[in-house]
């Protein structure tokens, strides 16, 4: 199936052939440069990263078989040196040493600290997978990479000599596809190997890995060879199947901090740490003091530990994270989200060894599924095709009533409509033009038995030409698009509208929706709020949503006259009427932006999900199917991803300024 | 180098009851820091090492063994009031230790299956921890202590600071060493995850797993541990007997092996 590229002559004019045979040429050559070897070797039943003397101390013939809390040597129908993946060392034994002295101090005589200078001889890492790579550069940032620095890292990283091996099979616990580490090594090494057949195909990747290569008994490798070791590395890509949907996962995870399952996977967590220690990038440590009886001389050594240790954020007055479920969201959220915040990537590289490493089995890649799934698109997919969904197409409807609303906005009523649109769900908006004006996005404020309608503001030219039309005139209609509001998801739950000023036109439908099934729900409410009294939108139904049983309304505005007997100040003030169990309220909210966010704002501080609060954004839009790239928010098309979303697919794109 | 006067030495007593002396073989096996120690505090009884006797008041008192007989309860209160600080040592004085394995079982059959005259024999139906008697300053886990923790605790007592005893998984230091998993790579059942640490993972250096001897740590999930080593295949007693060691008195070990025996009843 895959087809084999021949490599290009640039890049087959750097690539050897070393064959299997001659691979302890390679360990002379960086033992004869001065290095010690650090490689692949069996003790204790696995293969663990030791100090090399001779390809005789290498894995040949081995593999390790893999599952959550579990690891097994097997061995190999071939003599492969590098047919396993990653065992229980990672590298960063090496760079980053589990016990370090890093101060010593006395009061003999005379009193000081004494900081020791970084002993770190040459050495030369081998068989260096690229997600371990990829690890390394990650403890580049987290120890390089700010204002202060590890200076024993520094020269420990300096004087590592980087041998890369290209991974040709994979474990059930590795995931680097997904976190973008792997399989394939991309940089970062002095020599890079892919191990075939016969032998492997090797590349230099600096001077001083091409010294090394020059000194090998090397030949070209031959087009085939050259060939074999592109395919074996992209085997292993398909081997690991679909990568985990990783978008978005510092966000998902910073909306779940109140999940239930934290307690439930701390309940199984027996907190020992491996996962800690076993992770290539985690760097905690605690300081540990020694000193002689009297205490006139110390030591100060550091230790790596964990953030699952009891003590790890005690202070005098208590302990900042007294649970497990504290301990492993730290953890968890750490590695997968903060780091995002704090060192620009993720601090996972999906080596998987958290996985094998845990004696009870934890499997992150199924936490993080159950605690921060994927965003599915917001509502299921639109139940009903649009019509005339390309850009120049359109579907003619015709005006039948129109009714000012406000001084500047007034609701039309199309009929004539294909039927299309009638299908469409509250919530989703139409394209509608007229010869000469471009087409403008207008929700559907209000669906009819034989048409819809649309309640527009007359603020530019096309939106001013359409409330200047008369009963009878023709329009183009694209639609309906985009997501609508989850209705039936709130059924048995207290259904809460707000609306601001004009955002109650894309409320209007939803509203109606609600009150036609209102038994359906624990309650329903709408809270409205205007600048004034003469902002409203829909004062007719307004008032008979108020007399009737079905909804209960409240209704503000930010400032009245005299005349105005109803309530004043923005409509969050409304709130303090919700004596609900917010953890039972679905809410839906549409405004201007600043409303919208005061009001999740208070809707999150009585306690209402952030996956039950639905919004509808507003942005600029000229296709409104997601080719233009003008109302492009992150990630998402508003357009077509939303209007209508969920607060906890937005994360902190919502609220943020700039996006 | 000994500048330290001699009258202000602490008066240091080390006192056993049902133990095997182990631990205070301990103290005597500090071959290269015995002169010093001797040296800096005054240890006024000791009957491991002489028996030269000296009532109290005590500024240290080092306690091994279990409360196991009626007798041990009111010299331990004795004890107590004649010491300034009062430190247990080993997992007979912290956990019970492996007497305490009878709490399970009847008392009397044990007395009349072990001793020709089981009258003569004056035992308690228990074998409980010193804390269950009286307030423990300090303790030092492990069966028998280690070294280690010992020399720190007396340096920190000389010092004036806390004694930097870590309560940690053993985990943490097989992972520090370099170890391999013993559970994961071997199928071993291993005590580490919940034990806390101090021996510097002594077992599994030596491809044994380790057998909960320093006693379970703070926060030690017990219950999920049971609950893996039974998923790993292990019938219920097995698993039982696993926890049921030196320290199996303590919580929450007790708690699993309670639990365990009473699925096996």
């Amino acid at each position: 199936m895959i087809t084999t590229p021949a490599p290009s002559h640039a890049a087959a004019a750097r690539q050897w052939f070393l064959a299997r045979a001659d691979l302890g040429a390679l360990i002379d050559g960086l033992r004869d440069s001065g290095r010690r070897v650090i490689g692949p070797t069996i003790r204790e039943n696995a293969i663990v990263y030791d100090e090399i003397q001779s390809a005789a101390d290498l894995p040949a013939g081995w593999r390790d078989e893999q599952a959550a809390g579990r690891y097994r040597l097997e061995r190999r129908a071939d003599e492969r040196v590098f047919g396993y993946t990653v065992g229980p060392t990672s590298w960063k034994r090496f760079t980053f040493p589990p016990n370090l002295p890093i101060a010593s101090a006395h009061r003999t005589g005379s009193f000081g600290f004494e900081q020791p200078t970084p002993d770190a001889p040459p050495v030369a890492f081998l068989g260096v997978r690229a997600c371990e790579i990829a690890a390394l550069e990650i403890q580049d940032r987290v120890f390089l990479g700010g204002q202060f620095t590890d200076e024993d890292f520094r020269a420990r990283r300096a004087a590592a000599f980087i041998v890369a091996v290209q991974c040709t099979t994979s474990s059930s616990t590795c995931f680097c596809t997904s976190m973008g580490t792997g399989p394939e090594v991309h940089g970062g090494y002095d020599i890079l190997m892919t191990e075939i057949d016969e032998g492997f195909v090797v590349h230099a990747g600096s001077p001083e890995g091409a010294a090394i290569v020059a000194k090998l008994p090397t030949r070209r490798p031959s087009h085939a060879e050259a060939g074999a070791a592109v395919d074996n590395v992209e085997s292993v890509r398909t081997q690991m199947g679909e990568p985990l949907p990783m978008a978005g996962i510092n966000e998902r995870l910073k909306l779940q901090l109140d999940h239930p399952r934290w307690a439930m996977v701390a309940d199984r967590c027996v907190e020992c740490g491996n996962c800690t220690m076993s992770c290539p990038t985690c760097f905690c440590t605690s300081v540990v003091e020694r000193s002689d009886m009297e205490g006139r001389r110390s030591t100060t050594e550091r230790q790596w530990d964990s953030c699952f240790d009891v003590a790890f954020a005690k202070v005098a007055g208590g302990d900042f994270r007294s649970r497990p479920r504290d301990r492993y969201r730290q953890w968890l959220t750490h590695k997968f989200s903060t780091w995002f915040d704090q060192f620009g990537s993720s601090g996972c590289v999906g080596c998987g060894r958290c996985i094998t490493w845990c004696p009870v089995a934890i499997d992150v890649r199924e936490e993080l599924a159950a605690i921060a799934p994927p965003i599915a698109p917001v509502i299921r997919p639109v139940a009903v095709e649009p019509v005339a969904a390309s850009p120049g197409s359109y579907s003619i409807a015709r005006v039948a009533t129109i009714r000012p609303e406000t001084e500047d906005t007034s609701t039309l009523t199309l009929t004539d409509v294909d039927p299309a649109f009638l299908a469409g769900r509250p919530g989703q908006f139409v394209m509608i033009a007229l010869p000469a004006f471009p087409a403008v996005p207008i929700s559907i404020s209000r669906f009819r038995a034989n048409g819809i309608d649309l309640t527009i503001r007359a603020v530019g030219p096309t939106s001013t030409a359409l409330t200047n039309l008369h009963p009878g005139a023709k329009v183009g209609l694209r639609g309906p698009l985009g997501t609508f509001w989850p209705v039936e998801e709130a059924y048995g739950r207290h259904a809460v509208v707000v609306a601001g000023g004009v955002g109650l036109s894309p409320l209007h439908g939803l509203v109606d929706a609600l009150v036609a099934n209102h038994d359906r729900f624990e309650s329903v409410s709408l809270f409205y709020g205007s600048r004034t009294p003469e902002d409203q939108l829909f004062r007719d139904d307004l008032a008979a949503w108020s007399t009737g049983k079905a909804i209960d309304v409240a209704i503000t505005v930010d400032r009245a006259g005299p005349e105005w007997k109803g309530r004043v100040g923005v409509v969050t003030t409304l709130f303090d009427m919700i004596s609900w169990d917010c953890t039972k309220v679905t809410a839906f909210v549409v405004g201007p932006e600043r409303m919208m966010q005061a009001s999740v704002q208070g809707l999150i501080s009585k306690g209402v999900p952030a996956d039950r609060i639905c919004v509808s954004m507003e942005r600029h839009m000229e296709c409104g199917i997601g080719l233009c790239g003008h109302c492009q928010m992150g990630g998402r098309f508003v357009c077509k991803d939303g209007p209508v979303f969920r607060l906890n697919e937005l994360g902190d794109l919502f609220n943020r300024e700039g996006i | 180098m000994a500048t330290t006067g001699r009258t202000a030495r602490p008066r240091v007593a080390v006192a056993k009851f049902a133990s095997c002396d182990g631990c205070q073989l301990t103290i005597l096996d500090l071959e290269d820091e015995l002169l010093e120690i001797v040296s800096r505090f005054d240890i006024v009884e000791f009957p491991e090492a002489t028996s030269r006797r000296s009532p109290g008041p005590y500024d240290i008192v080092f306690v091994e063994g279990s409360i196991s007989a009626p007798e041990h309860i009111d010299q331990i209160k004795e004890l107590r009031k004649q010491a300034r600080v009062l430190v247990t040592i080993g997992a007979c004085a912290t956990a019970g230790g492996i007497q305490a394995l009878r709490n399970w079982a009847d008392h009397d059959a044990y007395r009349a299956a072990v001793y020709a005259h089981p009258e003569w024999i004056e035992s308690l139906a228990t074998a409980t921890p010193v804390a269950e008697h009286v307030k423990v300053d300090a303790e030092l886990r492990g069966c028998p202590i280690d070294p280690g923790q010992l020399t720190e605790l007396l340096t920190a007592v000389l010092v004036g600071r806390r004694p930097q005893i870590r309560d940690e998984a053993v985990c943490r230091e097989c992972k520090r060493k370099g170890i391999v998993c013993l559970v994961v790579a071997s199928g071993e059942a291993c005590m580490g995850p919940v034990t806390t640490s101090g021996c510097n993972a002594l077992c599994p250096t030596y491809d044994r797993g380790c057998y909960g001897c320093f006693g379970p740590r703070a926060n030690a999930n017990a219950k999920s541990w049971s609950a893996g080593l039974l998923k790993s295949g292990r019938p219920p007693e097995e698993v039982r007997r696993i926890f049921a060691g030196f320290t199996g008195y303590a919580e929450p070990f007790r708690s699993v092996i309670t639990e365990l025996g009473k699925a096996k009843g």
